[in-house]
């Protein structure tokens, strides 16, 4: 594996079954020379696990039904104790305009709503990963 | 609906349950429809319709002072609006200056005051109007228009290129109760004039637009619509004939024509078609007028205030969505899509953003513009189509047997017809005849929301009093004199008015004073209205 | 729009369109025998003789919130407004079949849906609510609780089966769009489906048994031409399966078959597709499987908006894009239609949006007239050229489809997730390249949005509510009743029988969801999406 590339765990915390905007957002990833790790559905801990496992420096949730509060400080808590409270969230599905900044306090780099262009993801991500990008084996 | 009661179009044609081939066997194909841009014209005007072009995105509006109907033109035009169409204020609709005590209070109300040409030029200051085409609900004679006209000549425009239209319509003239106004016969006297300048000094300015709007919104329908539109474009052609001043290939080629756009979403389109077919016929069958660019029946349509509510006035996006598509449909050529609000207020922000939405997604999600007239051939629009027009020839014959559309107003009969409509209409509404939902059906005790309300601008009265004020006093009054002692002259006499208005502008004559000299020879007429 | 480009104008699913369309156009179509009037095969203007002006459309909405209480309060609001049935949207956990306390679900426990559990879930959801008058659309999980339940329930309340009216999902086709936990494979939910069928045309003859459904396939960004393809190939992969067995005469299996589409963006392209599905409904059952009997290939179709072209962005405009979607669902000749709240990209629908929702059936229903006559745009060049075409090329891809082995083989080989993943890949490449508009979104989209709409957040006492549930219903219950229920339930899924009087028999001992999704995964084995990699 390419060290030097940024790496990125896609997964579904919670059951909801939407899919159509995970695989979109992955696809633009995958396409713009990310390596990404689709997981799906996965529990929070799964998602922290699978996150120090694999060395990811990204973790994108997408989460469609309105329980994103608790499924993200769930996730973000499960990070901070395997250590890995440095891994940059993003967060992607319906939320509410009104949760964004209780969403950044808990720790999520940047939310994506509904219609965002792919580009404008893929800009965020090389935009914000200068240092993921120079990692050294 | 319960079966086996006759069921109707809103206009009263009797619907069958299904169209079949056995319907449209009479149609031939090629006489009465053939191709898009070909007569009879039933499928369009042009032979690529919204594939060439789509449709001008035109809202009529215009509020409290000229300086912030120029702001909110500035925003349409930001959204992505083509068009403009001013809507005057009372004041300026019953022709007298802000400073006329009779109007102080209703200065900036319904539209925008413009008793001056620095008025018009607040009003489109900073807009590019040789790029656009400008719609003006201008009251008789054409005054507004001739500020409109003076502005471009200010701006170094050539007035043969200025593109736009002048309401200059006796049918919607007829249809609100306006005080001070000239009698229906010397409408059309000034309307033709207009009309015959512009063939000359305008020629890419539609000088009238025929317009049953405001007459369908009294509860008309769709066949009496369609007959007094037609009734009053042939009341135009035959006072020109009588004339003889302009060759009629020439007066009528830049005819166009402005509808109301109800529920009856088949009837609507069918209408339309029918429109285009009749007008086709007007021009090449009863005044063998051969140019087919003069028999193209161009339509601006504007969904129906009249079908708008009070109650629950979002409901009212979904009424203008299918009566905007029903236009498109019916192949117009300039869409205006009411505020949700109309029934509540003058468009907020809000609404008049969706109403530029609801055309655009009809225009760019819809795929409905992919074909010309895609409902053509259909078994029940074709027929409908066909009987919409054959009831409406009887409608004109109506009017033409009372002596034709100016007289049939002056008369009383038209308004008959209107005060009719209106109260059939009530009666229809309170017997469940016709359902309006959330009003006569489903409606509500207590309103479930509250949308925002556009707050008229109390200071607007006196600003605009200031100003005209000081617009008069920097002119020169004895050049204003002059060129009103000439109007009244040329209005005295058959000659043609609108060289001397349009010289009375460029003096600083007001609105006010050029339609006081209107009065002065015609007298005041009082709408045939009441019980 | 490209301007008059020949060629280059398509409809959505990219049949081209010409400038304009005449007599040329349709020479090839034989009124008698493609069109022909409603009521009649080959149905092509609609499934009843006088449609519209004989009886309305029902209203009809997907809900379900928070918990079996809330749930009441809407649908009773919902049937004084005038709604005229009731469709149960699931919760996640009972979507997936686990109970409110498994930690995998609890946080989905109330949310997208309602939670139901047992049998008094059921008539609490139902409390005061008519349903001898109604009929219900239940979108269960397979060999779910949802149905039996509401049997139970109308057992109780003394209305014989035969009686009761409603549906249910049942169906393989929508369910492999959406990325569901805890599934049999494709084959076990045959079974199931099959089962559930065959015991209705001797049990609930009026109710239908299966709602063949690409709703949400179509917005996995497929188009029509695939979705139509998709619908009738799950159609036939359940009649094969009927005829292999063999229990139930053919006519007798497929009569209660009802049907769920989606209403896209383009206007006429859906009006088309529902007719031309009706003709491939009628087609399938009188040419393939010669069932002669004309009730067997009506195809009564609910429509709903498509919630993936509603924006999130100024979502009041989504108002007229369902508007817009209602009318061609009524042009097109639905029997039932849902108009999804405008809030659809922002939150559950709130009761401004509900009540919005069902205004705009209503404002089409009664003042535009459409419903005069039938099949009003019946004869139209363009229409009847597009329905045609649509109609060929859905046949294409039903033949693509089964030279995959059918369509549950061509889930289980990922066949289909591949198709939609390159519709939903391809989707987006033509927003970014502007191909297709979405008005607010890649066209005139604004800085800031323009204005705020009121939002809709479930009860977060929900999840906590529903594990006390269950947990008391755990309690109270009859233990050894139980034990036998599910092992009477296992040794049934194990054979060849038909597994519904077992299913009814476990709900009635208050056997869990998540008790009998076990028994499946056991058997058949857990089966996981295709979807990643």
């Amino acid at each position: 594996m390419d060290k030097n590339k940024v790496k990125i765990l896609m997964a579904k915390p919670g059951l909801e079954g939407h899919w159509r905007g995970i695989i979109a957002v992955s696809s633009a990833f995958r396409d713009a020379g990310f390596e990404v790790i689709y997981g799906g559905h996965m529990l929070p801990a799964e998602i922290a696990a699978t996150a120090v496992q694999e060395d990811v420096d990204i973790v994108g949730l997408s989460i469609l039904s309105s329980n994103y509060m608790r499924l993200v400080s769930e996730t973000v808590k499960e990070l901070k104790d395997r250590g890995r409270g440095d891994v940059m969230i993003l967060l992607g599905g319906i939320i509410y305009k009104e949760d964004f900044p209780a969403l950044k306090e808990m720790g999520v780099a940047e939310i994506f709503l509904p219609g965002t262009p792919l580009d404008e993801i893929v800009e965020f991500v090389r935009r914000n990963t200068s240092e993921a990008s120079q990692k050294v084996s | 609906m319960a079966d086996g009661q006759q069921v109707c179009s809103a206009s009263g044609i009797p619907i069958k349950n299904i169209y079949t081939p056995e319907d449209t066997k009479d149609i031939d194909y090629d006489r009465d429809l053939g191709l898009a841009g070909q007569p009879p014209f039933t499928r369009g005007v042009y032979p690529t319709m919204y594939r060439g072009r789509l449709w001008t995105i035109r809202r009529l509006s215009g509020f409290n002072t000229p300086e912030e109907t120029n702001k909110l033109y500035r925003e349409e035009y930001e959204l992505g609006q083509t068009g403009f169409s001013v809507a005057p204020d009372v004041s300026t609709v019953v022709g007298l200056d802000a400073d006329d005590p009779w109007v102080t209070a209703d200065i900036g109300h319904a539209g925008v005051p413009m008793s001056s040409l620095e008025d018009v030029q607040a009003t489109f200051e900073g807009l590019p109007i040789e790029k656009v085409s400008t719609y003006m609900a201008d009251r008789c004679g054409a005054v507004n228009t001739a500020m409109y006209f003076v502005m471009a000549e200010e701006r170094g425009l050539d007035l043969q290129e200025i593109r736009g239209t002048t309401a200059n319509d006796l049918l919607s003239w007829s249809v609100p109760a306006l005080i001070n106004q000239p009698p229906p016969q010397a409408y059309v006297r000034y309307a033709v004039d207009f009309i015959e300048w512009c063939t000359e000094h305008a020629p890419k300015w539609n000088p009238v637009s025929f317009d049953s709007y405001n007459a369908r919104d009294c509860g008309l329908n769709a066949v009496q619509e369609l007959g007094m539109l037609m009734a009053t474009a042939i009341q135009y052609i035959e006072e020109e004939k009588k004339r003889g001043r302009v060759s009629l290939d020439r007066f009528v080629r830049r005819f166009s024509f402005n509808t109301g756009l109800h529920n009856d979403f088949f009837e609507e389109i069918a209408k339309l078609r029918a429109a285009r077919r009749m007008w086709h016929r007007v021009i090449r069958e009863r005044y063998g007028i051969e140019d087919p660019r003069c028999a193209l029946f161009r339509v601006h349509v504007q969904s129906s205030g009249s079908t708008h509510t009070t109650q629950e006035p979002l409901n009212n996006v979904i009424r203008i969505a299918y009566q905007v598509l029903a236009g498109v449909l019916g192949g117009a050529q300039s869409i205006h899509a009411n505020g949700y609000d109309e029934g509540v207020c003058l468009p907020t922000d809000q609404s008049m953003l969706l109403s530029i939405r609801t055309e655009q997604i009809a225009a760019l999600e819809t795929n409905v513009t992919n074909t010309i007239d895609p409902v053509g051939g259909s078994y029940y629009v074709e027929s409908l189509t066909n009987q919409i027009e054959e009831r409406a020839w009887q409608y004109v014959q109506k009017i033409e047997d009372m002596g034709g559309m100016a007289e049939a107003i002056a008369c009383g009969w038209v308004h008959r017809e209107y005060m009719d409509a209106t109260i059939e209409h009530e009666r229809r509404l309170a017997s469940g005849d016709i359902t309006i939902v959330g009003v006569n059906k489903f409606r509500m005790e207590k309103e479930p929301y509250e949308v925002p309300i556009f707050r008229w601008d109390p200071e607007a009265p006196d600003k605009q009093i200031e100003r005209l004020k000081k617009f008069k006093k920097n002119r020169d009054q004895s050049r204003v004199n002059q060129a009103l002692q000439e109007l009244e002259r040329v209005t005295r006499s058959g000659e043609n008015v609108y060289p001397a208005v349009m010289e009375a502008v460029r003096a600083g004559g007001t609105l006010g004073e050029i339609a006081g000299v209107q009065h002065k020879v015609y007298g005041v007429w009082h709408h045939p209205i009441g019980v | 729009m490209a301007g008059s480009d020949e060629g280059k104008v398509t409809t959505a699913s990219g049949v081209p369109v010409k400038d304009i369309y005449t007599p040329d156009d349709i020479k090839h179509i034989d009124y008698e025998r493609d069109i022909g009037i409603p009521g009649k095969p080959p149905f092509t203007r609609g499934v009843y003789a006088t449609m519209y002006r004989g009886q309305l459309w029902t209203i009809r909405r997907l809900t379900g919130f928070n918990t079996p209480e809330d749930t009441n309060r809407r649908y009773r609001e919902e049937y004084e407004l005038g709604q005229t049935g009731f469709s149960i949207a699931p919760d996640i956990s009972t979507a997936v079949g686990m109970d409110a306390d498994d930690p995998r679900v609890s946080a989905d426990v109330g949310h997208a849906g309602v939670p139901i559990y047992s049998v008094e879930d059921m008539e609490t959801v139902f409390n005061g609510l008519p349903i001898e008058k109604c009929s219900t659309f239940l979108a269960d999980r397979v060999g779910g609780l949802l149905t039996p339940a509401y049997f139970l329930m109308a057992e109780k309340r003394g209305i014989p089966l035969n009686q009761v009216r409603g549906t249910t999902a049942n169906d393989l086709c929508t369910w492999s769009s959406i990325d569901l936990f805890n599934q049999p494979p494709p084959d076990g939910f045959l079974r199931y489906a099959v089962d559930l069928i065959e015991w209705c045309t001797q049990n609930a003859p009026r109710w239908y048994p299966v709602s063949f459904n690409s709703y949400n396939p179509r917005d996995n960004g497929i188009n029509a031409v695939q979705e139509m393809g998709m619908l009738m190939a799950t159609v036939i992969q359940y009649v094969e399966e009927a005829k292999r067995r063999g229990r139930v005469p053919l006519d007798r299996f497929v009569r209660r078959f009802a049907f769920n589409m989606a209403m896209h963006s383009d206007f006429f392209e859906e009006i088309a597709k529902l007719r031309a599905s009706r003709r491939l409904l009628q087609r399938i059952m009188k040419e393939r499987y010669g069932i002669e009997d004309p009730a067997c290939g009506q195809l009564r179709v609910h429509v709903q908006s498509s919630g993936s072209t509603h924006t999130h962005q100024e979502p009041l405009n989504n108002l007229v894009r369902i508007a817009y979607q209602v009318m061609a669902g009524v042009l097109g000749g639905a029997q039932s239609i849902h108009a999804n709240g405008y809030d659809e990209a922002v939150c559950l629908p709130t009761d401004q949006a509900m009540l919005l929702a069902i205004r705009t059936e209503q404002i089409v229903a009664l003042e535009t007239n459409v419903t005069n006559t039938v099949d009003p745009l019946g004869g139209s060049y363009y229409i009847e050229s597009l329905t045609k075409e649509l109609e060929e090329r859905a046949w294409d891809y039903i033949k693509k489809i089964e030279d995959q082995g059918g369509m549950a083989e061509a889930i289980k080989s990922g066949w289909i997730h591949r198709e939609y993943k390159k519709a939903i890949i391809e989707h987006e490449r033509k927003l970014a390249s502007g191909e297709i508009t979405v008005v607010g979104v890649n066209k005139f989209r604004l800085e800031k949005e323009p204005y705020e709409v009121p939002i809709f957040r479930p009860d977060p006492r929900s999840p906590d509510i529903l594990i006390e549930r269950v947990k008391r219903l755990r309690e109270q219950r009859d233990d050894a009743e139980v034990a036998r229920a599910l092992k009477n339930l296992e040794a049934v899924v194990r054979s060849e029988e038909n597994t519904f009087p077992a299913i009814m028999e476990a709900v009635k001992a208050h056997v869990t969801p998540g008790e009998m999704a076990r028994i499946q995964l056991e058997v058949y084995g857990p089966w996981t999406y295709p979807i990643g990699g």
